[in-house]
């Protein structure tokens, strides 16, 4: 190999690690960016989920509150309370135990309340049996004092989204 | 070109490529180490713009719980600002019923208890509830930008008006934005 050859190959080689040194800080640069698009979309996703969550949650939970503080205020019988349950959840109705004088009204398996009614009337005609003298309203579901329901869908995985500070 | 150039060629070469390598690698730890802090540094302000929003929306269902509370143990009760404003301390005062309340909304969202506890230890309940008392008229945070009045007249409920908390949509008060594109400081 005459001094030519090897002058011309270490040129080459010059220009190859010219181009490497050049090119590094743009894989450097790819790399952390992913790095970087992957965690925060996760954190993005999964703290975007619990708002969401939450949100629907909320959305229904003030509806039942809102009817709980409506009936305290102007029903009298289980007609007026059923009126009242169309006018929040007009998709969703209430239930009599005119043995225990209450009516049970669930919006969801967390969020529902049960009125309490001093006496069961029958219309003559009808037959027909309802509950009158509304006495007080449980809401205890709605304070967090009963067993939490199941809910229908849990967030997964996000205690590995919810990143410490 | 003759020999001695292509020698003096080979040699100024190799010297260069010698440059280049110890370049090469400086350089290689400096990127190194300029990414990982780059992207500690934005990854961490990120984590905590969403942290910090979580923390919020929960303080925020805190006050939501204790003002639905309040209107209906005002509703319920003997209407006088006495028991108004006992109901007041005794609601807010009361921590575990708070988290208790929070803590099964969060339950019925399908938020596992873990991350109820990681947001509550980092950023806790409320601290505001009673927002004005002036004059009869009562002001009580019900949320992020959510505020109902109660106007009591003589000592007895005159109005109550938390329409604002029936209307309440949590869901436009918490929206968290999308990461920025990452830079290579």
């Amino acid at each position: 190999m005459n001094i030519k050859t090897i002058a011309i190959a270490l040129t080459v080689l010059v220009v190859a690690v010219l181009a490497t040194v050049l090119m590094q800080k743009g894989n450097y640069v790819s790399q952390a960016t992913e790095h970087y698009e992957k965690t925060t979309t996760n954190t993005f996703k999964g703290s975007s989920k619990i708002i969401e969550y939450v949100s629907n949650s909320i959305d229904q939970n003030k509806l039942v509150w809102a009817l709980a503080c409506d009936a305290v205020q102007s029903v009298k019988t289980s007609q007026d309370m059923a009126k009242l349950e169309a006018k929040y959840f007009p998709t969703t109705k209430g239930s009599n135990s005119l043995s225990k004088k209450t009516r049970r009204f669930e919006a969801t398996s967390a969020y529902f309340i049960v009125s309490s009614f001093d006496k069961v009337d029958e219309d003559k005609k009808t037959q027909l049996k309802t509950l009158s003298g509304l006495n007080s309203i449980d809401v205890s579901a709605l304070l967090g004092q009963v067993a939490a329901a199941a809910p229908a869908e849990e967030v997964e995985g996000e205690g590995e989204e919810y990143v410490e500070e | 070109m003759n020999k001695k150039k292509f020698k003096i060629l080979a040699i100024v070469d190799a010297v260069i490529i010698v440059a280049l390598f110890i370049v090469m690698f400086t350089l290689k730890g400096q990127y190194n180490e300029q990414a990982q802090t780059s992207v500690k540094e934005q990854v961490g302000a990120y984590q905590e713009t969403a942290n910090g929003l979580l923390q919020e929306q929960w303080k925020s269902v805190d006050q939501y719980g204790m003002a639905w509370k309040l209107i209906f143990t005002t509703l319920t009760g003997n209407k006088t600002e006495a028991s108004f404003n006992a109901a007041v301390k005794a609601i807010e005062g009361d921590k575990e019923a708070r988290f208790k309340q929070l803590s099964y909304t969060f339950t019925a969202a399908g938020i596992p208890p873990k991350v109820q506890n990681d947001i509550n230890e980092k950023g806790g309940l409320a601290d505001k509830f009673l927002l004005k008392d002036e004059k009869g008229v009562k002001e009580v945070a019900c949320g992020k930008n959510c505020v109902i009045t109660f106007t009591f007249a003589k000592g007895k409920l005159k109005s109550s008006d938390y329409k604002a908390l029936v209307e309440y949509n949590m869901a436009e008060n918490f929206k968290l934005e999308a990461p920025a594109t990452f830079h290579f400081e």
